[in-house]
């Protein structure tokens, strides 16, 4: 990895109005952590609390908004000429974007999940939050980065895949689901409480191997994307 | 087109073509280019820029190739250490500081030094290495500069500028092309695209002239110049007395043709523009007549190129 690249995009990362959607969706996942421990059924209610909002929504969305935009702003204000000009590999450039969406999304979204988790009061959903999050995280990141250097119009496209195929499509059958990022780690979250969820049936081996090689993937084929790219 | 005597060439473009689906940017395109300064002068949408652009590998050749020290800028990443490119575009780092910018440069140059060398090559550009200013501030004139900056901070031994004066005042175009001449005595490989004349004029001597995706000359800029004055072109004149003065002209023989238009016009063809505008002067005095104004019909740029790429 490139360090000096790797500043370069982490400062871009957190803009004013990345911050403010971050704040705002962190209050409601602790909003919503409320509601489940005020409700009759904790620990159903946590566990779905947790996969549907903290992975469907909350990683989904913000590795999308991070990691499109690392490599993608770039290429759309014609800038990352001045990263390719260098007698740098293109891997050690993409690793850099990689590490700097991760850097910024795995930890914000692992700890505000996990103090989700800490205050539905369900003591098992503690740690299986943590570590489902954070590879929701880590896949999701590896796919966006990929995204934002190919597509031009990448948070648009990135918006429809997480709509159309990990929301809707991952539901018409198992091969759909698990075609799907999020049935990964929303079976870890259902391994933990033994909460029975539409997806989550992923073994466990799987929901921990899948979701890092899903994150690889997409760093290998940011790599190659940068190797192959005509820059503007 | 000649390089060093006994030296091998800095750059060479052996019969390169680059498409966009069915748009041509560039066509059988050879050349080779050594040390100095070298222009490359043609009219938007010439080519020029994707031609830098493969130079520097940033583009793939769709056809032939080119090649920079002997190496293969798109497939070696080493030679990347030994290119220096300002692109044309005046986007930038926006939320760096000049400084910082050039540093970035610098580091991924893997330079010793990084922060002395950007201050160096900030400096060369005359501009401020400690102004705090993000480049989102900068003018275009000191965007250009910064850009030249972080293309030179490395010492490279070849150096490729898209459009370099572009936004700058005269006196800061003065100090680049002496930038530029200064480069390329140093035996570094300056290329340097125009689609201004006059401004290739003051880069040097050795020219290369793009139109249409093609190279349409190449070689001394006085022999381009030459040539360009050797097309026919059609000159508008206003005189008192523009029957006598178009006589004057025919008979000198600096004219091939003339049509009169209203009482104080005529419009004249000649072939040769150097020597026409040696003769109309003194003929005009011979005659008496009063020039007012002397208009090329057909002068743009673009008219040249379409000349040239006829030849």
């Amino acid at each position: 990895m490139n360090l000096a690249v790797y500043r370069v995009i982490l400062r871009t990362q957190l803009s004013p109005a990345r911050l403010l959607v971050l704040a705002g969706l962190s209050g409601v996942a602790i909003l919503l952590a409320f509601t489940a421990r005020a409700s009759d059924d904790t620990v159903e209610v946590a566990t779905r609390t947790i996969a549907n909002f903290g992975i469907n929504i909350f990683a989904a969305f913000i590795a999308l908004a991070l990691g499109s935009a690392a490599l993608g702003n770039l290429v759309e204000d014609r800038t990352l000429v001045y990263l390719w000009l260098r007698p740098v590999s293109r891997h050690s450039i993409a690793t850099a974007a990689m590490a700097a969406v991760v850097t910024v999304v795995v930890p914000i979204l692992v700890v505000v999940m996990t103090v989700a988790a800490v205050i539905t009061g369900v003591g098992e959903l503690v740690a299986a939050t943590a570590v489902a999050t954070a590879l929701a995280a880590f896949a999701y990141s590896g796919i966006f980065v990929a995204l934002g250097l190919r597509f031009k119009r990448s948070l648009l496209i990135g918006l429809g895949y997480i709509a159309i195929w990990e929301l809707l499509m991952s539901r018409l059958g198992d091969w759909f689901a698990r075609l799907s990022i999020r049935s990964y780690p929303m079976s870890i979250l259902s391994d933990a409480t033994d909460v029975s969820m539409r997806l989550a049936d992923r073994s466990t081996l799987a929901s921990y191997i899948v979701p890092l090689a899903v994150g690889l993937a997409g760093l290998l084929y940011t790599s190659w994307s940068l190797t192959r790219t005509e820059i503007d | 087109m000649s390089t060093q005597a006994g030296l091998p060439p800095m750059v060479q473009a052996a019969g390169v073509s680059k498409w966009f689906g069915d748009l041509v940017a560039v066509s059988d395109v050879s050349f080779s280019i050594g040390a100095g300064v070298t222009a490359l002068l043609g009219p938007n949408g010439a080519g020029k820029s994707t031609m830098l652009r493969m130079m520097c590998g940033l583009a793939k050749p769709s056809n032939g190739s080119v090649t920079v020290l002997g190496k293969e800028p798109r497939s070696d990443v080493a030679v990347l250490g030994r290119i220096g490119m300002a692109p044309q575009q005046e986007s930038l780092l926006d939320h760096l500081s000049g400084q910082e910018f050039v540093e970035l440069a610098a580091n991924l140059h893997h330079l010793q030094r990084p922060a002395e060398s950007a201050r160096q090559a900030i400096q060369t550009v005359e501009l401020d290495p400690d102004d705090p200013r993000r480049l989102s501030t900068y003018s275009k004139g000191m965007r250009q500069r910064i850009k030249l900056a972080q293309a030179i901070v490395h010492d490279p031994l070849v150096i490729a500028l898209d459009e370099p004066l572009t936004g700058l005042d005269p006196r800061q175009r003065r100090e680049m092309i002496s930038l530029f001449h200064r480069l390329g005595s140093e035996g570094k490989c300056v290329i340097v695209s125009s689609h201004v004349l006059d401004e290739v004029e003051r880069f040097g001597s050795r020219v290369l002239v793009m139109a249409q995706g093609r190279l349409a000359a190449e070689g001394d800029f006085r022999e381009i110049r030459n040539l360009m004055d050797d097309r026919p072109l059609r000159i508008s004149i206003r005189t008192d007395q523009p029957r006598e003065l178009a006589i004057a002209l025919l008979d000198r023989g600096v004219i091939s043709g003339c049509r009169l238009e209203g009482t104080d016009g005529v419009v004249v063809d000649t072939n040769d523009a150097a020597a026409f505008r040696r003769a109309v002067a003194p003929a005009a005095r011979d005659q008496d007549a009063s020039l007012r104004e002397l208009r090329p019909l057909d002068d743009d740029l673009e008219s040249v190129f379409r000349y040239l790429v006829t030849q």
